[in-house]
């Protein structure tokens, strides 16, 4: 292998890994639009509390209570910020998305949710305090080589888990009468009603799946990320810029998008610097606003470009 | 007098004897911080209330006013009167360029590529070291009158001008314009309405006034960092227009006034400065969400008119 090709490929791994992690995040944002025509805010506050989570699972409850292996402790962690997760987005739809969704507007949850995003931020900031954890998993210490070409366990984990979700979402999008309700509701969620479809019930379901993800992707991205109470703005800009280059609620768009960023920041480190990442990806951003609104993939979605 | 002008000598009274009333050189600083506030609440007012447009990046235009008269003056050494008048001409131009998005895109599509905007212009403030010191930060920059009373004096004295003047514009047909296009594009379009013009008017505008509060900034604290334009800066200028009452001339302007001091009241508490603005804006949207100026006017029972 030449040392370029060896090169081009390496960073192409890095970026699947980076892109799959990007993709847990993204899906959430597409998935609670798809069904609401709405975007979290705090979506990526969820994955800051999810690392959380999951650091203190490991550091605390796995490894010092429960005494168990710290790869164990990290999977247990999984779980945990999986829960966590869910768990705030039962509580923001309760709290936010239900209640504004009788008065029809289309910005105020938006903005409600902004200010879930800095009380969330500050709150933590206030708990944690400003200076960042060192949130190390166990499989980034084993180096898998071959050839010329290295990646760590931990990549391979984040790309199971990735494939896994992804898989595991379409499966229930497409086979079980829920997912298909989830989709009819998303279509149209006036005659899913009279289908005798609950469309809040769905809702809260969708939003409650699409937080347990961003939770599990903070468990996954916290040893990426320099895990401070903002780690999650770092992100969320990216996942924005990712479900707007894939096209608003469309799944199959966002996870192309999302891989596609990965890969990009990874060329962008190896070549410009990683100080220039949030710039090339939000000048491609703005350029796919002005060319092409609907996303990689168009979908139906023009009333709103 | 029409009650408009008593409101106008009454807000005179009170800008004037404010700095006797708070003689503490904090307290001094707090009030210059408020007409600051005042300013960008007004310039986001005029696209997010009037103009129904949801604009995260107004950060960007209170950057470029901050870093183009700081440069100018210092690097160049230009007049600060003729830098801040370069400054605010480089935030209105740059309010355009957000504009022609504006033009094509609505919604949410809108929020999120005026955030990337902001993301873009503080990406740019980071990296272009050469220009702007990067995260070094520019230092020893002074303001343009020696005393915090002056400043707060010429700082209020502007806010105030720019309030009559978005005051008289919103109340002409201009005003009327901006709304129809808020209310629906598609029927002002009808009307003969070049919406694309007037958003690009509004947002224009908006950013130079954005840029003129920026002009004052680095002289008030004394350096100059990217890290005081994050996104951040975008929410708290959202949150006060949105807590006061956005789509009324003096919602915001009370919303600024609040939002600045609440905090302040509250720092023995700890870090509870940008708790405050997160929890009002979430509370506010979701129980009144015509903000204190309305809920003003339920109380009074009084009738709701813009």
């Amino acid at each position: 292998m030449t040392d370029l090709l060896a090169l081009v490929v390496q960073q192409s791994i890095n970026g699947i890994y980076l892109g799959c992690l990007y993709v847990m995040v993204a899906l959430g944002l597409t998935l609670i639009y798809g069904v609401l025509n709405q975007i979290n805010f705090a979506h990526a506050d969820f994955v800051t509390v999810g690392a959380f989570a999951a650091f203190f699972t490991v550091t605390r409850l796995g490894t010092k209570l429960l005494g168990l292996p710290d790869t164990a402790a990290y999977l247990l962690s999984m779980v945990t910020a999986l829960g966590v997760g869910a768990g705030l987005g039962l509580a923001i739809n309760a709290a936010v998305f239900a209640p504004l969704r009788e008065r029809g507007d289309e910005l105020r949850p938006l903005i409600a949710t902004i200010g879930v995003s800095v009380l969330l931020e500050n709150f933590q900031l206030w708990l944690f305090g400003p200076i960042p954890f060192q949130f190390d998993s166990p499989f980034s210490r084993e180096t898998i080589r071959i050839g010329r070409i290295f990646f760590t366990a931990q990549s391979v984990l984040v790309v199971a888990v990735s494939a896994v979700s992804i898989a595991a979402l379409y499966a229930f999008m497409k086979f079980t009468f829920l997912g298909k309700a989830l989709r009819a509701v998303a279509q149209d969620r006036e005659t899913a009603g009279l289908m005798g479809i609950n469309p809040n019930l769905l809702i809260a379901l969708t939003i409650v799946i699409a937080s347990a993800l961003a939770g599990m992707g903070g468990a996954l991205l916290g040893p990426v990320l320099v895990l401070t109470p903002f780690a999650g703005a770092t992100v969320i800009v990216k996942s924005f810029a990712i479900v707007i280059i894939g096209g608003f609620g469309n799944v199959q768009g966002t996870i192309i998008a999302g891989l596609l960023v990965g890969v990009i920041e990874a060329f962008t480190v190896q070549y410009l610097g990683s100080g220039l990442i949030d710039l090339v990806v939000f000048v491609l951003l703005l350029v796919m606003l002005v060319v092409r609104p609907t996303g990689l993939i168009a979908e139906r979605k023009e009333e709103n470009v | 007098m029409s009650a408009r002008t008593v409101g106008f000598v009454i807000a005179v009274l009170v800008v004037g004897a404010l700095p006797w009333l708070l003689q503490a050189p904090y307290w001094r600083g707090i009030l210059v911080l408020c007409a600051m506030n005042v300013l960008l609440a007004i310039s986001l007012n005029l696209v997010l209330g009037y103009t129904g447009q949801l604009n995260l990046g107004q950060s960007a235009f209170f950057a470029i006013g901050a870093y183009v008269s700081t440069i100018l003056v210092k690097t160049y050494a230009w007049n600060f009167w003729a830098a801040s008048l370069a400054a605010v001409a480089a935030a209105g131009l740059l309010g355009l360029a957000l504009a022609a998005f504006a033009v094509r895109l609505r919604g949410h599509y809108l929020a999120i590529a005026s955030l990337g905007f902001a993301v873009i212009t503080y990406q740019v403030l980071v990296n272009w070291e050469k220009v702007t010191e990067g995260v070094r930060g520019i230092y020893g920059v002074l303001p343009p009158v020696g005393s915090m009373v002056g400043l707060f004096y010429l700082v209020a004295g502007i806010a105030l001008a720019v309030y009559v003047l978005i005051d008289n514009l919103v109340r002409s047909p201009v005003g009327d314009t901006l709304r129809a296009i808020r209310e629906d594009e598609v029927s002002a379009a009808s009307l003969g309405i070049n919406g694309a013009l007037w958003k690009a008017f509004a947002f224009g505008l908006g950013a130079a006034i954005a840029g003129l509060a920026g002009c004052f900034y680095p002289g008030f604290v004394g350096t100059l960092v990217p890290d005081a334009f994050n996104i951040i800066e975008s929410f708290t200028m959202m949150a006060m227009v949105i807590v006061g009452g956005m789509g009324t001339m003096i919602g915001p302007v009370i919303g600024a006034i609040v939002l600045t001091f609440l905090p302040e009241l509250l720092r023995d508490f700890g870090e509870f400065r940008l708790m405050v603005y997160g929890l009002a804006l979430t509370l506010v949207v979701l129980f009144m969400p015509g903000g204190i100026v309305q809920a003003w006017r339920t109380l009074a029972g009084r009738q709701w008119h813009t």
